[in-house]
């Protein structure tokens, strides 16, 4: 019951922090640009939009998420409540996982993507995996800027590859790239499936492992009183 | 309650806190009283198991402080010297927020708003509140899952006198129902009216503990002033317990001439400042 009121909470406060609208100007733009695009480039440019939107904004969101909640010092309240790190992990990647999946679905239906569950699978793997990053960044820094050097750079090397994947460079070592497994899946390709969600998941579980460390670092700093 | 005997911990190779010890029973108010960086700050996160690589012994509610889990946080209530609250929320949705990870029957959050004067305000976003109404919120906010255990930062810092005076009666209120209450404070007078022990806590150490009216005995001395007129008012002052060596007070007395006479005790910060060399306020 606590994972659902936390996950509820994160909901809200995204919504109030206007998150939401954020994403519906992004949706209304894409959707836009997506109709303006020749029918042969769609599919393909949604997959970019998607990727690197609705799934890897994970990574800004996240970071934008905790260093508000830090600077109003609710992760001391966390720290000292029944929350353990795992709900508090949990409840940040399902809350963005249902708003990124929820976008993406509204990118990939004008573009006409043939396999629709791939690409859902796709977006919400890639939304999970952008999220447990963020949260991974966001747990050792204080300030943007701080943030911003250290995500950047993550952003390349997760970026890159994928993209080159996506228009060509598709080596089967290339898969071992989570970045290249989420693009090929929202794509809409579907081929060797349990195989990429195989390693996508060993991914996620080596994340979130990390994740877990680092928040629990993240709570023992931010509870007790500053005096 | 909370039993820690030798503690010791530092985040360096220098030493901070040491041989730390002392106890705390059910339904008292424990006071620590120091200066920033004496470390108060830390000792409650070893209490609150936050820290757990300290050697010694911290045992509260009979469980070892590293060896907590979650559930534990069920029973502990930490209200925070700076407001820890979301502030696009209102008042009424932070606390709903909040009460909603515990899984214990909560307090009636409208009897907790209207008590600290904030039930015409519960729908303003925080952002809105001021720094007495932050605070306020705050306060209530640990008090919402009705914790056996409260930790109170500072509890009357930014409140203005009536507000304060409030503030100290609900925390008087909370013993009375048998909470066992940690207060952190640099304010003595405070400390002196809510505490039923209190200790000093200066460079990881704790250099005096007791009750404060002991502290203030034990340390200081009663003193009786005086004024009388001789030619010009003038002044004379002596100790209570040497009342009877005092010659000019005893002619002052037999020749009826004493203007004003006043007992004074040393105060709590007076002691703090005998103990431990340092000025808190």
């Amino acid at each position: 019951m606590r994972i659902i009121n936390l996950i509820k909470g994160d909901i809200r406060f995204q919504f109030k922090y206007g998150f939401y609208f954020v994403y519906a100007v992004f949706t209304a733009v894409y959707i836009s640009l997506i109709f303006v695009m020749p029918q042969s480039w769609r599919e393909r440019a949604a997959a970019i939009m998607i990727f690197s939107d609705p799934a890897a904004m994970g990574i800004f969101f996240m970071g934008a998420i905790v260093l508000l909640e830090k600077s109003e010092r609710v992760l001391n309240s966390i720290a000292v409540s029944p929350v353990k790190t795992g709900e508090y992990i949990l409840s940040k990647v399902v809350s963005l996982l249902f708003i990124s999946v929820v976008v993406g679905i509204a990118i990939t239906l004008p573009a006409g993507t043939k396999n629709l569950y791939a690409s859902v699978i796709g977006t919400a793997f890639g939304s999970a995996f952008f999220t447990l990053c963020g949260l991974i960044v966001a747990a050792n820094i204080s300030s943007l800027n701080q943030f911003l050097t250290t995500a950047v750079p993550i952003e390349i090397i997760s970026f890159l590859p994928p993209i080159m994947y996506l228009f060509g460079y598709d080596n089967m070592f290339m898969l071992i790239h989570p970045g290249c497994i989420i693009i090929s899946l929202i794509s809409g390709n579907s081929k060797h499936l349990f195989l990429l969600l195989a390693i996508l998941c060993m991914w996620l579980v080596a994340l979130y492992k990390v994740a877990h460390k680092y928040i629990q670092n993240m709570f023992q700093n931010a509870g007790g009183v500053n005096l | 309650m909370i039993q820690v005997v030798d503690l010791s911990f530092s985040y360096t190779r220098n030493k901070f806190l040491e041989n730390i010890g002392f106890e705390v029973s059910e339904g008292e108010i424990f006071g620590f009283l120091g200066p920033s960086g004496a470390g108060k700050s830390t000792l409650q996160k070893i209490l609150t198991g936050l820290i757990k690589t300290y050697k010694g012994q911290s045992i509260v509610k009979g469980i070892e402080s590293k060896h907590f889990n979650n559930d534990f946080y069920e029973n502990i209530g930490v209200d925070f010297e700076f407001p820890s609250l979301y502030e696009k929320l209102t008042g009424r949705e932070n606390l709903e927020f909040f009460g909603s990870l515990y899984s214990k029957k909560l307090r009636n959050i409208d009897e907790l708003l209207e008590m600290v004067g904030l039930k015409n305000d519960e729908d303003k976003k925080v952002s809105e509140y001021s720094k007495g109404m932050k605070s306020r919120l705050n306060f209530i906010k640990a008090l919402l899952h009705n914790p056996d255990i409260l930790f109170l930062d500072e509890p009357t810092s930014g409140l203005d006198p009536n507000s304060s005076r409030d503030m100290k009666n609900i925390i008087l209120q909370e013993k009375k129902n048998g909470k066992t209450i940690i207060l952190t404070t640099h304010n003595m007078t405070d400390a002196a009216e809510l505490c039923d022990r209190v200790a000093f806590i200066v460079d990881g150490n704790i250099k005096a503990l007791d009750t404060p009216h002991n502290l203030i005995m034990s340390k200081g001395a009663s003193k009786i002033k005086y004024t009388y007129l001789d030619g010009t008012e003038k002044t004379g002052e002596c100790l209570l317990s040497l009342t009877s060596h005092d010659k000019k007070l005893q002619e002052l007395i037999e020749s009826n001439r004493v203007l004003s006479i006043h007992s004074s005790e040393p105060t709590l910060n007076d002691i703090f400042m005998e103990v431990t060399g340092r000025v808190l306020q």
